[in-house]
């Protein structure tokens, strides 16, 4: 049977994240790096620090899906897979096949 | 010499290095023998033809020459060059920001920008106008404190603006034009005085300015996020990554206390320094 890769964040010592007005700033130690985060980059990457053994994105988006509101024609589900996407290039989280 | 925390031994057989010293750095104290020196610089005649054919000018920190000679009429500009180069590639103690600071009432206006920018005469209108010059070129932050740390040196003026500074700010000191260097013509304008005696007063920070001058615009002040403010310091800052996770907290410190803005002027500096006085109307910088 085929199980959902399962997302985490980079090592959760190596980050630290700072909000300012639902925009986000996050720096990697691990690589020296600082990003800027638009609110649902942040709310992802917050929700994977929060699941640091690993989550998958159809779980991810039931937890965001309750605190975020999603513009009428968006997925909400489509939005988080490219996030996580880009987290994944930024090296701010990685998946592994659960 | 004492120019806010550092001390600098300067040595230069020019003339033309000596009597701008006399004329910018006048109000600054001399530091006392055997004070420690932060920089032992020097602008030399280069050994060889260059000393006599073309003469040329060489700058030497601590007997290295860290950059290629320049004609002998740029032995001021590359003095100050050099100067800047001591200083955001050692004084590590600091995060550095290639910004101007301006100050009043101990709220503190940070300018993070590129070359090209428009930041120095903005700046040089801002000091001719009654604020307080912290550095028109190297934010230095405490990062234990978040303050800015005065550091009033001339402020570079280049090709169109020295015309402009020198018809705004009337009482200004303004130097030798230098022509023909690498950024075009040049120009020093001193400090004032009032910047020099208070170089030992840290400011706390109030406003970050991203400022951009575009010839013939009109002048907008648009809110900037903190976070894109927290950028742009970061990217302008040279020695960031240096600092780790500390730099990071630093800077995020910074942003806390203050309120952001991109800036974009053109037309008089009068319009442009008067948009800028009204942010101290501000009950508090740091409210969004």
């Amino acid at each position: 049977m085929n199980r959902s890769p399962l997302w985490r964040p980079a090592a959760r010592d190596a980050l630290a994240l700072r909000e300012w007005d639902d925009e986000f700033v996050v720096y990697n130690d691990a690589t020296g790096s600082t990003h800027h985060l638009n609110a649902l980059g942040g709310d992802v990457l917050q929700a994977l620090l929060s699941h640091p053994s690993g989550i998958d994105a159809h779980a991810l988006v039931d937890i965001l899906a309750k605190r975020i509101e999603v513009a009428p024609g968006l997925s909400l589900a489509a939005e988080v897979a490219a996030v996580l996407g880009k987290l994944r290039e930024l090296d701010l989280a990685s998946s592994v096949t659960g | 010499m004492r120019v806010g925390p550092i001390v600098a031994r300067i040595r230069s057989p020019f003339r033309v290095v000596e009597s701008a010293l006399r004329l910018h750095y006048a109000a600054d104290a001399l530091a006392p023998d055997g004070d420690f020196v932060d920089f032992d610089v020097s602008v030399d005649a280069p050994i060889g033809v260059r000393r006599y054919v073309r003469p040329q000018a060489v700058f030497r920190f601590e007997g290295r020459e860290p950059f290629k000679p320049l004609p002998a009429s740029q032995a001021f500009p590359l003095l100050e060059w050099g100067l800047n180069w001591c200083i955001s590639a050692h004084c590590h103690q600091y995060l550095i920001v290639h910004a101007a600071v301006v100050e009043r009432n101990d709220r503190a206006m940070l300018m993070p920008a590129p070359p090209g920018s428009g930041k120095s005469t903005l700046c040089a209108a801002l000091v001719a106008r009654g604020f307080r010059l912290l550095s028109d070129e190297l934010a230095l932050i405490d990062i234990a404190t978040g303050r800015l740390v005065p550091l009033p040196r001339p402020i570079s003026l280049k090709n169109a603006s020295i015309g402009i500074i020198e018809s705004f700010w009337k009482d200004g000191t303004i130097g030798a034009v230098v022509d023909d260097t690498v950024k075009g013509a040049v120009a020093h304008a001193s400090a004032p005085p009032d910047s020099v005696t208070r170089s030992d007063e840290h400011a706390s920070p109030a406003f970050v300015v991203v400022p951009r001058y575009r010839a013939d615009s009109e002048i907008t002040l648009e809110p900037l996020s903190r976070a894109a403010g927290f950028m742009q310091l970061a990217d302008n800052a040279f020695n960031y990554s240096l600092h780790g996770r500390a730099g990071f907290d630093a800077l995020a410190r910074l942003i806390d206390s203050s309120t952001c803005f991109a800036f974009t002027y053109g037309g008089t500096l009068d319009d442009a320094v008067r948009t800028l006085e009204a942010l101290y109307e501000m009950k508090h910088g740091g409210d969004a």
